[in-house]
């Protein structure tokens, strides 16, 4: 056989192994791609266009775009898309956590793990038995409690492979059968978190009772106290990195606006108008910003106007949700005396506007700490060469300074793999649960741009308008995987 | 590398011919149908009645099927599933419709006319209700039979009542009557300083609320959404109070909850024989579920109104797939579904009323055996069906779905507290309004008619305004259709 001959039969040979996974990848990937680009400047409507009616299509340019700018449901549904994302840093955190606890597990292995079982089983039941004595609240209090101190403690002393299974479990559970699990547990009259709650808001409720004014003044003034050293530390973070040419002006304004926006947010819920807040904010903003701007700067100036910007943007992530908190604890203290007077209720969790998206935020934070992000961890955590640890006990350093100088630099690359995942899933996501717990509501409270384009597309069966909003989610997730690669991996490189 | 390439390709060339095989149309021996409905007890013996049946016309057997895989239980427009499936060319011979399903499925062309093989087959809707005609039918042509037919009315528990000493409702009550004795049964429940376990009734349906006031969703002719009349502020206004104020019935999410309660099945049904609901607003088809509960001493009144009496009437349809291959099968189905065997059956079993009216006149639908604590609540359904019951409304000019979904949405807003009750209903109507613009500015086949309706609006506005009655042939609002008829505004000529 002749050269030429014998490549092309290698040629074929190969082909032929590919073809199948090709030919699947261009009937159920990249045709429907290219056909949903083409349906979005068409008036493509199930109803109109299909196997019954062939009605013809016509060519709408930029009409389904145009049309999606003026939609609020639009900008609704991406709002709530946004605001579920703020879940995000903490599930990352909560994903380091659970692998820095399982490495540490790893390494000390002991052999009580058949007593731990056995204890956490004499607990659920004694749990079970205080259910069913009629000691419903306390019961479940002590059932919930119990597991999870005895999750913790054996998570802590014992091998780690059970624990990391059981820890890995969500991501190996249906979706829908969990969220159909959380929809019962968030139940207002039957669910578990609500009878546990009920004891506790029913002694909150006497406290605020017996010590209005530990609340009206107390409470607000803590967490002005904690909100002030979260601010202080920021702004000195802030002026040191700029004076240290760490950061330019772009991570300068991004740590400015993480402390304004929850001002604004906090002087809005005061009832202050929204021109005041805003401008009350961005005074302050820009306060920060002048008066860091005209520090000395030793080191001479950083190398660009958006150095420094993937970091601030990650503690950004981090300090807002946290920032925001405190300043509903100063919004909220001042109120609790009066709602004490009908009784604290526990929160109907799906059923109200406030708390139907924060529910659904815990229910992914529960499946995201678990997930691929912990395995990642965990594999990352592996990597770092033990002589790096060696070396910082030598300098006396503590388990803090071993965490910030060493665990969390080497894991920055994994940090930033899972940080551009879970914004790429976050963005593209919400549909299941909120389709499973909530169909989207109350009031499109949880409705996502995943579920309206599920909704456009195959309730209403506008396809051509549905394919319009999943390219703007495409430009949307591309643009920020852009700016991610672009910033981050900048800082990573630093 | 080539030997291990062929024994793939054989291995999958055999399991897809094993696949092929194991298909029912393979190996069964009559006609495969596949019927798009819930699979529960009823259906499958609905299926062993029509083989029965069958078997005695001396007609060929065919081997129905239920395929419930496409079904989404408690989707509140209908299941997605079913029209993309549908218009995919993969629906199923036969399928279950709602009233605002039909209108959709029929926009689409995934439904079969049936107006011909109708009236040569014995199941055209001379067979039915005449109040419930309007839901097989769109521009004149019949698209589906019913399986059961029936109203939503309130049903309470007497032993509940009579423990906190109330009344009995009376047969036609107001809101005021309403609001007065669930009021006295919500305080008498949830003692002062308790959460609320109890409500009154698990939920109330806008579009009656509305009609007790003379108002639709629509104007007559369909062409305008009427929500942001200030009779659908007053039917808010009212909603908010015996929800939020009064909290005389759950919130939409807490019914959600509710209906996911730990058996997975409605838990409201638990929840009425308890005595935690005083009372339940459903079709007679609770009566099943009730029966399970034990001896429930059951009485049903009609729903409540601030002046129309009226309950909201509507089939289970049976409608027949544009694409079925068994054309001739399907419409024996329906023939069935007209059979005295099978109306006995609905009858019996109390899943709604039987789609063939006479048969609701039956002993075996007003005295069934062993539930005589049925036996009241049965004929006050009857009753309510024949003399109150009226057709959903819908509008050609916008989905059914949608218009559902917006009014929800704005209801949940309003009742969250985001926007006022007058808000809700300017917001509900302007959204609707700019779909149905939408809709026939995109939908050619729509405008002629959109013009006509407009035209013969304008000359309705222009009577009632004048004082003149107006020819029933105008109207293709059920519900204000019979709203004139009541009121006389009626041309005499066209009153039946």
């Amino acid at each position: 056989m002749k050269p030429r001959e014998r490549t092309l039969r290698r040629w074929f040979t190969g082909m032929a192994f590919l073809l199948p996974n090709l030919l699947g990848f261009c009937a159920f990937t990249l045709v429907p791609l290219a056909l949903s680009f083409a349906m979005a400047f068409t008036d493509w409507d199930i109803m109109r266009h299909n196997q019954f009616r062939h009605e013809p299509l016509h060519f709408t340019g930029l009409e389904n775009f145009i049309r999606l700018l003026g939609d609020p449901q639009f900008w609704r549904d991406l709002g709530n898309t946004f605001y579920l994302m703020l879940g995000l840093p903490f599930a990352m955190a909560g994903s380091l956590g659970a692998a820095l606890l399982l490495t540490r597990v790893s390494r000390r292995r002991t052999a009580v793990l058949p007593a731990l079982a056995a204890t956490t089983l004499v607990l659920i039941a004694s749990g079970l038995g205080l259910l069913w004595g009629g000691m419903a609240e306390s019961g479940v209090w002590f059932l919930f409690g119990m597991l999870a101190a005895s999750v913790l403690l054996a998570g802590v002393l014992t091998g780690g492979t059970v624990y990391r299974t059981l820890f890995y479990l969500p991501s190996f559970t249906s979706g829908v059968a969990t969220y159909v699990l959380w929809k019962k547990l968030y139940n207002p009259h039957s669910g578990p978190i609500n009878f546990g709650l009920a004891p506790v808001l029913d002694r909150l409720t006497s406290l605020v009772r017996t010590s209005p004014d530990a609340f009206t003044y107390g409470l607000p003034v803590i967490c002005a106290g904690l909100a002030a050293a979260v601010v202080g530390w920021q702004v000195r973070r802030l002026r040191s990195r700029w004076s240290g040419s760490e950061s330019g002006l772009a991570a300068m304004v991004t740590g400015a606006l993480t402390l304004g926006i929850p001002l604004g947010l906090l002087l809005s819920w005061q009832g202050f108008s929204m021109i005041v807040a805003v401008g009350v904010a961005a005074s302050g903003a820009a306060v920060l910003i002048v008066t860091t701007l005209r520090r000395p700067r030793p080191w001479g100036r950083a190398r660009s106007a958006d150095a420094g910007l993937g970091t601030e943007f990650a503690l950004a992530m981090l300090s807002l949700p946290l920032l925001l908190v405190l300043a509903a604890g100063i919004h909220v203290g001042p109120a609790l005396p009066a709602l004490a007077v009908s009784g604290i209720e526990p929160p109907d969790w799906l059923g109200s506007y406030a708390w139907a998206k924060p529910a659904l935020m815990m229910v992914s934070l529960w499946a995201a700490i678990g997930s691929n992000n912990m395995i990642l961890y965990l594999a990352g955590l592996g990597s770092i060469s033990p002589e790096l640890y060696e070396a910082a006990d030598m300098d006396g350093a503590s388990a803090g300074q071993r965490f910030w100088h060493i665990t969390w630099p080497q894991l920055a690359p994994v940090t930033f793999f899972i940080g551009v995942m879970g914004i790429i899933n976050g963005m593209q996501g919400g549909f299941e649960v909120a389709r499973t717990m909530t169909a989207g509501g109350p009031a499109g409270a949880t409705t996502t741009l995943s579920y309206y384009i599920f909704s456009e597309g195959f309730e209403t069966g506008r396809l051509g308008y549905a394919s319009a909003i999943a390219w703007v989610l495409f430009a949307l997730v591309f643009a920020f995987s852009l700016l991610n690669f672009r910033f981050g991996n900048r800082d990573l490189s630093d | 590398m080539k030997r291990i390439f062929l024994i793939f390709l054989g291995g999958l060339t055999l399991a897809a011919g094993l696949l092929y095989w194991t298909l029912p149309e393979q190996r069964s021996g009559a006609p495969v149908l596949y019927w798009a409905t819930q699979n529960d007890a009823n259906k499958r013996e609905t299926v062993a009645l029509f083989q029965g049946w069958l078997a005695r016309q001396g007609l060929p057997p065919v081997d129905l099927r239920i395929d419930n895989a496409g079904l989404e239980a408690g989707s509140p427009g209908g299941s997605p599933k079913v029209l993309v499936q549908g218009v995919a060319g993969m629906g199923g011979d036969l399928i279950d419709v709602s009233t605002y399903q039909l209108e959709m499925y029929q926009d689409a062309g995934m439904l079969m006319d049936l107006t011909d093989d109708a009236h040569r087959g014995g199941f055209s809707t001379d067979m039915i209700y005449p109040a419930l005609r309007g839901d097989l039918v769109l521009d004149g042509r019949q698209y589906g039979f019913p399986r059961q037919s029936g109203v939503d009315m309130c049903w309470y528990n007497r032993a509940t009542f009579e423990r906190y000493r109330l009344p009995d409702p009376s047969p036609h009550w107001t809101w005021d009557e309403f609001e007065e004795l669930g009021r006295r049964f919500v305080a008498a429940t949830n003692p002062p300083g308790t959460r609320q376990r109890s409500y009154f009734i698990d939920r109330v349906w806008p579009p009656v609320l509305r009609r007790g006031l003379g108002l639709s969703t629509y104007n007559e002719t369909g062409t305008r959404c009427t929500l942001d009349d200030p009779r659908a502020i007053e039917v808010l206004k009212r909603i908010y109070r015996w929800t939020i104020d009064e909290r005389l019935m759950p919130t939409q999410q807490e019914q959600q909850a509710l209906a996911s309660d730990a058996t997975g099945q409605n838990s409201a049904f638990a929840l009425f024989a308890t005595g935690r609901f005083a009372m339940l607003y459903e079709g007679l088809w609770a009566s099943m579920e009730l029966r399970r509960l034990g001896d429930l001493r059951l009485g049903a009144v009609e729903p409540f109104t601030a002046g129309f009496r009226n309950a909201l009437a509507g089939n289970g349809t049976v409608a027949i797939y544009a694409g079925t291959r068994h054309r001739a099968q399907a419409e024996q189905f329906l023939q069935f579904l007209t059979s005295k065997p099978y109306n006995l059956f609905v009858a019996r079993i109390g899943d709604s009323l039987p789609p063939v009216p006479a048969y609701a006149r039956s002993e075996a639908y007003f005295h069934p055996a062993g539930q005589r604590n049925e036996w009241e609540a049965r004929k006050v359904f009857s009753d309510a069906t024949r003399e109150i019951g009226i057709g959903g409304t819908t509008s050609p000019f916008v989905l059914p779905i949608l218009a559902f979904r917006i009014d929800n949405e704005n209801i949940e807003a309003m009742l969250t507290g985001l926007i006022s009750p007058e808000e809700a209903a300017r917001t509900t109507a302007r959204r609707i309004n700019d779909e149905i613009a939408r809709r026939v500015r995109q939908d050619p086949k729509l405008q002629p008619l959109y013009a006509e309706r407009k035209k013969i609006q304008e000359q309705i506005d222009a009577r009632r305004a004048a004082g003149r009655p107006v020819p029933a042939a105008w109207i293709s609002d059920p519900f204000l259709l019979a709203y004139y008829r009541a009121q006389g505004w009626l041309e005499k000529e066209a009153a039946p």
